[in-house]
């Protein structure tokens, strides 16, 4: 029962979030103006990436204090989601910096601090594959998973906040910093963000079983 | 009080002996220090001594940024096959990461100020405020030191180092290039203290925490 009612909120959630999404009226912005609807697209894709690999970072450690090898696959499952919404993050940002910015890519902290996020946990899934014995693997993997949530943290959530971004509320740019993030948006964001978040755990919960079933 | 002391003095030795090893290997001293003229006398033939502030504090990084994974990559050569157990039996896991740590860190040091004495022979040192260029060098080789150490522990641990090390330690490193490189632009356009000031004290609080993350997770990496 429990496990139907989060997946079905999710659902929801998720639904609620495309459909009034494109619906509900948004303030009137310089520059941004249509394209602050992926506020509940884009942005949400980040939050859910960020509390995967969060959620695999405190499994990494529950990892190294029981050495459960259960544990060690939740881990693997939740960081694989992180990627899959890290990837959409980037695609949904590229498209959108396309029509805002007129390029898909600059040189911007926050971008850069993706982009290296991404490269960090494919290095990740590199180290994994490269070694056979589950428990070392284990171990030597859940090391770094905790090094590398550290520097992510450090990259995308401390680095662009010292320099100025192109992104909206950054810099002098209208976009959705404390005074103009105003409720129409945030109701929709806040559900998108939990829908997401939701959505990503049954998607890891999924990947886990598998990774269970294959291993025999 | 009794055991502290026990645990420096053990460390001492460890770092002594480590010295040793590398001078008694001298080939891989003298390979570093041809890289480092080589190196920077190929950036002298193609770009001449006209660099801009920008582009000769880049290439100087680059230049520290390589010597550095090389340096690093071969922190645990000595501790592979049946050494790793020899090792094992005269220090515990901590005493050797903060041994690797404080050793790597000063031979970086040593590196980089040489690669800073080079660039200054080849195009003139160009840096307004010595002592802050100095301090952010310092600071980025220890960051550097504690993560190409533990990225290089755990490709030597996963059996395959060549390769696996540097693509572990590449995006890892690229916050501390980002800050100490921002530092010593400041450093040689001279910027007020105060603007230099806020990036030093992050680029320390950073160095603080991978460095107590690297203390604590060695352990794990260091057992068979």
């Amino acid at each position: 029962m429990q496990q139907t009612v989060y997946k079905v909120i999710g659902v929801v959630l998720v639904l609620y979030s495309l459909i009034f999404g494109l619906l509900t009226s948004i303030p009137d912005l310089p520059i941004i103006e249509e394209s602050i609807r992926n506020l509940f697209y884009h942005v949400s894709m980040w939050f859910a990436m960020v509390a995967m690999m969060a959620g695999s970072f405190a499994y990494s450690i529950a990892f190294l204090r029981k050495e459960n090898l259960y544990t060690d696959r939740r881990t693997a499952a939740l960081t694989e989601t992180g990627m899959l919404f890290a990837f959409l993050g980037l695609f949904t940002g590229m498209i959108w910096a396309r029509f805002t910015w007129g390029a898909w890519w600059t040189n911007d902290p926050k971008l850069n601090g993706s982009a290296i996020t991404i490269l960090i946990y494919l290095a990740y899934f590199i180290l994994r594959n490269g070694i056979e014995d589950e428990r070392k693997k284990a171990r030597i993997s859940a090391v770094y998973n905790i090094f590398a949530f550290v520097m992510m943290i450090v990259f995308i959530g401390i680095l662009p906040r010292m320099t100025d971004s192109l992104h909206p509320g950054n810099g002098g740019n209208p976009g959705f910093n404390s005074y103009d993030l105003d409720n129409r948006l945030r109701l929709i964001f806040y559900p998108a963000v939990i829908g997401w978040i939701l959505i990503g755990t049954w998607i890891a919960s999924l990947r886990y079983r598998i990774k269970n079933l294959s291993i025999t | 009080m009794k055991i502290l002391l026990y645990l420096m003095s053990n460390i001492g030795l460890l770092i002594q002996r480590y010295a040793k090893q590398e001078l008694r290997n001298s080939n891989a001293i003298f390979s570093l220090g041809l890289y480092l003229i080589g190196i920077t006398y190929l950036i002298y033939l193609l770009g001449g001594s006209n660099a801009s502030d920008n582009s000769w504090n880049t290439l100087l990084w680059v230049v520290v940024f390589f010597a550095s994974i090389m340096q690093a990559s071969r922190s645990f050569e000595f501790e592979s096959g049946d050494y790793f157990y020899y090792y094992q039996s005269i220090a515990g896991p901590k005493e050797t990461i903060v041994a690797k740590l404080i050793y790597n860190s000063l031979y970086m040091l040593f590196l980089s100020a040489i690669a800073w004495g080079l660039f200054s022979l080849f195009y003139g040192n160009e840096v307004y405020q010595p002592t802050v260029f100095a301090l952010g060098l310092g600071l980025g080789c220890m960051g550097f030191s504690i993560i190409l150490t533990l990225a290089n522990g755990i490709a030597e641990r996963s059996g395959r180092n060549a390769t696996l090390s540097t693509i572990l330690a590449l995006p890892l490193t690229l916050p501390i290039l980002k800050l100490v490189s921002t530092i010593n632009r400041y450093a040689m356009v001279g910027a007020p203290f105060d603007e230099t000031a806020t990036i030093i004290g992050s680029l320390v609080t950073l160095d603080i925490a991978i460095g107590l993350l690297a203390y604590l997770l060695f352990p794990y990496l260091w057992q068979d």
